[in-house]
């Protein structure tokens, strides 16, 4: 019942802002920005009892005095307040609430935790589902709504990655490098304190009902029942790519270290194990989270271990080499055919088979995509890094890409591109390649290895 | 209300639950430990059997490759007399006179964590575990599949497929982490378990030692 209302709760016609304010040092100043500035399609309905204008809107005293139906309550009144407006959302019959109001159960003071377990009982009232408390909001990027207090995450590209996290910081950090990374996201969020939705209720939602998501990126701290959601993502293991990114690895679970066994039994390595055994594949820093999100949502899948790099320079082609060996991936071998037109197009001033070194191919753009072309095509690749990094004379390479990849069709096989200039040279280029036709830039060589062998785990974990 | 089993009678209940154990008996003096020994074939191992004993190796308290009667009794003695130098005032119940394992060492643990309920581990075993720390958990139950994988995430199993080290069988070792895994599974009274080591030489594996921590569930 509650999960049903995930979808209103997400995708709301209209909203309500409780605490909305013109007064910059008021959270509820934020969210307005948010909901206005982020060009939300639905109606907004700011709520404050002193009434009048809130940013240039028409304030309410109270929920029960719009007209109107509510499907979403952005609350960020202070917590003794937020009992009586959970009430309030009830009889308003508001479809989901964004409890933004911190001060809960994560302060010391244990009258936080009652103050949380209080909420959650009125919640339950009316199955109403509320995403926080202790959140910085979410938003819904494919849907058009920023109900958070951060605006310039409506500066998030629209894609397929729906980020799902425990901590609102992370998601800052991870917004920012979303963007600097061009990531497409589907959602973003911070669960919090998670009072009635937390990870299993989300897993079921973006899997199930959320068509925009193709691949879910969780932050986890740490959980009373990770059963809860481990669980849930073995019962949907394989519909949609999970991964995660675990912190707090260095901690030693209080159980841990009572018996002879339990002494080498950090929580950690639990965790490490349990996601495995529920087809989350798990990463180990930021960076390798936001790479791997990214191809997973706008690569192909891949179909096997076979790897070929391409690179402009040999330097930063051994690097990839290396990486791809870590990851425990395999060298594609060419076919004949491959081979022949490797070797028709590159003198052999340098290496011409895998890793391939195009340097002798710099004027010529065309040249080095025929050789991608033919590469991708070979029976016995299944994936491709293709390497380019500036230099005077292979100026042009990123623009013949984007030429060449507008009447292309889309490779079926994953291809990670890395293409590394100063700042203003390939931008443009990189922009409009990334993400497009089974495509996907990563910042370097190494990292374009990690997470080729990331697709190959991810494939193999549903199993 | 807790109850800790340990060595034979530990064995013996793993040995009723199916899983293969090395041949032991529990003696107390030096005649029972030669009648014991020449039960089984040589070589034979000793071992110290207290409830204040928990690292016998570190303590002195174990022998093995024990090829002779005479060794036999010649490790008695030294056990007892470490034993009572060492630990004065501290209970013994014996000896235990059991056959010696070949093979691979192994460890294999369960608990019941607070967090996740019960979590199966498995790793490369012997004196030095715990300093190496080469172990890999899984939530019980645990699949063949998840068996598989545990195997290969140790940093133990490259050597554990050489050919070199003496053939194991790996299959079998996945069987018996997923019998094992069943044993916790029917068992929820099994709060800690620790077999440590289980030796695997080709489709053999048998454990050697245990302890086993169970707390009687309230029936709620």
């Amino acid at each position: 019942m509650m999960n049903a209302k995930l979808k209103y709760l997400f995708c709301p016609e209209s909203v309500a802002v409780v605490g909305a304010s013109n007064g910059f040092d008021k959270l509820g100043y934020h969210v307005m920005k948010s909901l206005v500035e982020g060009g939300y399609g639905g109606r907004i309905f700011p709520v404050n009892p002193k009434g009048g204008q809130i940013w240039g809107r028409q304030s309410y005293q109270a929920l029960s005095a719009i007209p109107e139906a509510v499907d979403l309550a952005a609350i960020t009144v202070p917590g003794p307040f937020v009992p009586e407006i959970v009430h309030q959302c009830g009889r308003k019959m508001v479809k989901g609430a964004v409890l933004i109001t911190a001060g809960f159960r994560e302060i010391e003071d244990p009258k936080g935790a009652a103050l949380q377990e209080e909420v959650r009982k009125i919640a339950r009232l009316y199955e109403l589902p509320i995403v926080g408390p202790n959140t910085f909001g979410f938003v819904n990027r494919t849907f058009g709504v920023n109900a958070s207090f951060t605006p310039e995450f409506s500066r998030l590209e629209k894609g397929g990655v729906a980020l799902i996290s425990q901590s609102g910081g992370f998601c800052h950090l991870c917004g920012f490098m979303a963007m600097e990374q061009r990531m497409g996201v589907s959602k973003l969020m911070s669960l919090g304190n998670h009072v009635n939705v937390g990870f299993p209720e989300m897993l079921r939602h973006l899997v199930e009902e959320d068509d925009d998501t193709r691949v879910i990126a969780l932050y986890i701290e740490g959980l009373d029942h990770p059963r809860d959601l481990l669980d849930t993502a073995k019962s949907l293991k394989g519909k949609k790519p999970i991964i995660a990114y675990k912190a707090g690895r260095n901690e030693r679970g209080d159980s841990a270290s009572r018996f002879h066994t339990g002494v080498m039994a950090g929580d950690y390595q639990i965790w490490k194990g349990a996601l495995r055994q529920a087809g989350i594949l798990e990463v180990s820093s930021p960076e390798e989270f936001i790479d791997t999100a990214k191809v997973l949502d706008k690569c192909p899948p891949i179909k096997g271990p076979r790897i070929a790099v391409l690179s402009g320079q040999a330097g930063p082609g051994l690097i990839a080499a290396d990486a791809v060996e870590n990851a425990g991936l395999q060298f594609a071998r060419f076919s004949a055919r491959t081979q022949e037109t490797i070797n028709r197009l590159l003198s052999p001033m340098a290496m011409r088979t895998n890793p391939v070194d195009m340097g002798p191919a710099w004027y010529s753009p065309e040249d080095m995509l025929d050789i991608l072309k033919a590469v991708v095509e070979d029976e016995g690749t299944d994936g491709v890094i293709f390497l380019n990094v500036f230099a005077s004379a292979n100026v042009h390479m990123a623009k013949a890409m984007a030429e060449r990849m507008k009447g292309a069709a889309p490779f079926t096989k994953p291809v990670v591109v890395v293409f590394s200039a100063p700042r203003g040279i390939w931008d443009a280029e990189i922009v409009e390649i990334d993400g497009k036709k089974g495509i996907s830039i990563v910042p370097t060589p190494d990292r374009a290895g990690v997470v080729m062998g990331n697709l190959w785990k991810e494939n193999l974990l549903p199993g | 209300m807790e109850r800790l089993l340990l060595g034979a009678d530990a064995l013996a209940f793993l040995e009723r639950e199916g899983l293969r154990v090395l041949a032991c008996r529990l003696v107390g003096d030096e005649d029972e430990a030669v009648s014991a020994a020449s039960k089984m074939e040589f070589p034979v191992a000793l071992k110290v059997c207290s409830p204040d004993v928990i690292h016998k190796t570190e303590t002195g308290g174990i022998r093995v490759c024990l090829k002779s009667e005479t060794e036999v009794r010649q490790a008695f003695r030294e056990i007892v007399e470490v034993f009572r130098s060492g630990s004065p005032g501290k209970r013994l119940d014996g000896v235990m006179v059991q056959q010696q394992g070949r093979g691979f060492e192994l460890i294999v643990g369960a608990r019941n964590d607070r967090q996740f309920g019960p979590v199966l581990m498995f790793g490369w075993g012997g004196i030095h575990a715990e300093a190496i720390g080469d172990v890999t958990f899984r939530l019980v139950p645990v699949t063949t599949r998840d068996a598989r994988e545990m195997v290969r995430e140790l940093r133990v199993y490259e050597a554990l497929k050489n050919p070199r080290s003496g053939t194991v069988d790996l299959p079998s070792i996945e069987d018996f982490l997923v019998q094992v895994s069943g044993l916790i599974e029917k068992h929820a009274e099994i709060e800690e378990m620790d077999l440590n080591p289980v030796f695997a030489a080709g489709s053999e594996i048998e454990v050697c030692d245990a302890r086993i921590r169970t707390v009687l569930v309230n029936e709620e």
